[in-house]
């Protein structure tokens, strides 16, 4: 499955993501070294094998009551905007 | 006032006890490191950003509670610095990315609520790969660290700011993030302990996400026992990571001294036969494995054969867990915003074009790729399949054993720029140390020996989930024959003699 300037031109559109064209070139040349490497995978025996999307290990602490907390961090929270309009963050024009 | 607690020498065990008795000041102890720390922190790169004023604020309010005959923590006075993707409030928290440039959290993140409880002192946010993804903290966006050993070495990573921290006396304890490795590389490279703790064994509250599946919080320290406090200070279940586990226990300090009588240490053969373990490290692994059994241990032979497509699965795992978590990064709410104009969707591209470095755009990318249709089944559905065989090779060998011993890098540190033009070849120093991060199980690198050129040696156990006390009691047992955790490097014995 090797990967072209075209395939990464659409995984960095699906990841938001803007290249140089420069990069974009090194970008192919390192993730085809990258799955090449990781090609080695497909030889090994899966079948039957249940993934392990994460390690469960143990029980889960219990879930909080479903109450209302107040939460103070407004202010603070709206200050890190990068552009503010009053409470809102504002960002460009959308339609 | 004696002088071994007075100085920067000082273990935090000895130093809290100290604070708690009243025969030094916090203030007198966070002074002293803060002085040291302006003579090396500069020459090594360690920090992102310094807290002097919080902690002799901090120390004084330590001081205060004390003479009103409150009970202080079991770290009290101890200066501990935090590596720069843990969160606290009101400090600058930048995980090493421009992105993040300027950004304060409004939180404190569950381990630094638990470090103040516990009356520690907070130095400063080490320095570290981007998003913690790199092995030497090259990949910073501010500036690289240097290795304490060797100015014109890595200090490994992504945790290399706290290693070097810890390796350099400007604190007795550091903590960072572990994901492949994060920090028992660095602590090998740096000559000091770092744990990396059973999946859920700390809230990751806080901590900034890298790959979800695989993060853990760990320490670094310069003896086992206080590796033991500092794991103490922060392990335990929180209802804000569900991940987190009450099963993840205290360890006894007093079981620390049990010796090697009675323990089993398994022997992975077939790791150590892959290409690229240099002679020295391979000998001293060897001469560690002869003193445990030497002391009582018994050796076993144990095989771990999934583990050779560990590198692989994990290259696929992590990369598509942080394409998810980076996708927050989005310029809307805090950090960098792109200046250069277009619509919303120009912005966040832009936005994430500029704020991100090399390495985490490739890893969103490789990520991306491995997630997009057509095929996450080949990539990252495979991957987790695997990751259940490397899992189950090891609680297999852990059956029969009570811990597993491997070298934590293939070679001593290695130097600046040497490997930073080469993502593949830097991913593959990773491959003692991911094989435990796949499967979950806690890992402690400790120091264990010196190069032929002088850079330190670190050796890795493993063990069954929650069993870091088994961990760090072999770790003390070694203390005992071996001095190697105890030498300073050059750049901490010149500014404190």
């Amino acid at each position: 499955m090797p990967i072209d300037a075209r395939t990464v031109e659409k995984i960095a559109a699906l990841a938001r993501l803007e290249l140089e064209p420069a990069e974009e070139e090194r970008m192919v040349r390192e993730l085809q070294a990258i799955l090449a490497y990781v090609e080695q995978l497909q030889a090994v025996d899966v079948a039957g094998i249940e993934p392990t999307s994460q390690v469960t290990e143990g029980k889960p602490p219990a879930l909080r009551p479903d109450e209302e907390r107040p939460c103070d961090v407004r202010d603070e929270a709206l200050a890190q905007a990068p552009d503010r309009d009053g409470d809102y963050f504002r960002v460009p024009q959308v339609v | 006032m004696s002088e071994s607690v007075k100085g920067v020498g000082a273990t935090a065990e000895a130093i809290a006890a100290a604070v708690r008795s009243g025969s030094v000041s916090a203030e007198e102890i966070t002074r002293a490191f803060l002085t040291h720390a302006d003579q090396t922190a500069g020459k090594l790169g360690t920090y992102l950003h310094r807290m002097p004023e919080e902690a002799l604020r901090a120390a004084r309010a330590v001081d205060q509670r004390r003479a009103s005959g409150v009970p202080l923590g079991a770290l009290a006075g101890t200066p501990i610095a935090i590596k720069d993707n843990i969160c606290i409030r009101g400090i600058p928290t930048t995980c090493g990315s421009k992105i993040l440039e300027g950004y304060r959290p409004p939180y404190d993140a569950h381990v630094i609520e638990r470090l103040r409880a516990a009356d520690a002192v907070l130095v400063g946010k080490t320095n570290c790969d981007e998003f913690a993804m790199g092995s030497s903290t090259e990949n910073s966006a501010y500036h690289p660290t240097r290795n304490p050993w060797d100015l014109a070495r890595v200090p490994g990573g992504s945790s290399g700011g706290s290693a070097a921290a810890v390796a350099a006396r400007e604190a007795p304890i550091a903590y960072g993030s572990d994901t492949g490795g994060s920090v028992r590389q660095p602590a090998a490279f740096c000559g000091v302990y770092g744990l990396k703790p059973t999946y859920g064994a700390v809230s990751r509250y806080g901590l900034v996400a890298f790959a979800s599946s695989l993060d853990q919080i760990g320490p670094f320290a310069r003896t086992a026992r206080d590796t033991a406090l500092a794991y103490n200070a922060v392990a335990g279940p929180d209802a804000r990571d569900m991940t987190s586990r009450a099963e993840a226990r205290p360890v006894d300090l007093a079981a620390l001294e049990g010796g090697m009588e009675g323990l089993t240490i398994g022997i992975p053969r077939d790791l150590l036969e892959g290409e690229g373990l240099s002679p020295e490290i391979r000998a001293c692994f060897d001469a560690a494995a002869a003193a445990f059994a030497a002391h009582g241990a018994r050796l076993a032979d144990v095989a771990l054969p999934s583990s050779k497509h560990a590198i692989a699965t994990y290259y696929l795992i992590a990369p598509a867990e942080a394409s998810s978590n980076l996708a927050r990064y989005d310029g809307v709410r805090y950090g960098l915003r792109a200046r250069n104009g277009g619509d919303l969707r120009a912005m966040y591209e832009r936005t994430r074009g500029q704020g991100f470095g090399r390495e985490v755009r490739r890893r969103i990318l490789l990520g991306t790729y491995a997630l997009s249709a057509g095929y996450y089944d080949a990539y990252y559905l495979r991957a987790q399949k695997v990751r259940t065989l490397v899992r189950g090779d090891f609680l297999k060998a852990l059956s029969g054993t009570d811990a597993l011993l491997l070298p934590v890098t293939p070679t001593t540190a290695f130097g600046l720029g040497e490997k930073v033009e080469d993502p593949l070849a830097m991913y593959l120093n990773d491959v003692y140390s991911i094989p435990a991060s796949l499967a979950g199980v806690p890992a402690l690198s400790y120091p264990a020996g010196f190069g032929a050129t002088g850079l330190p040696i670190g050796l890795q156990l493993v063990g069954r989930p929650f069993a870091e006390e088994t961990l760090l009691r072999i770790a003390r047992a070694n203390e005992g024959w071996n001095d190697a955790a105890t030498k300073a490097p050059p750049i901490a014995a010149e500014v404190s003699a």
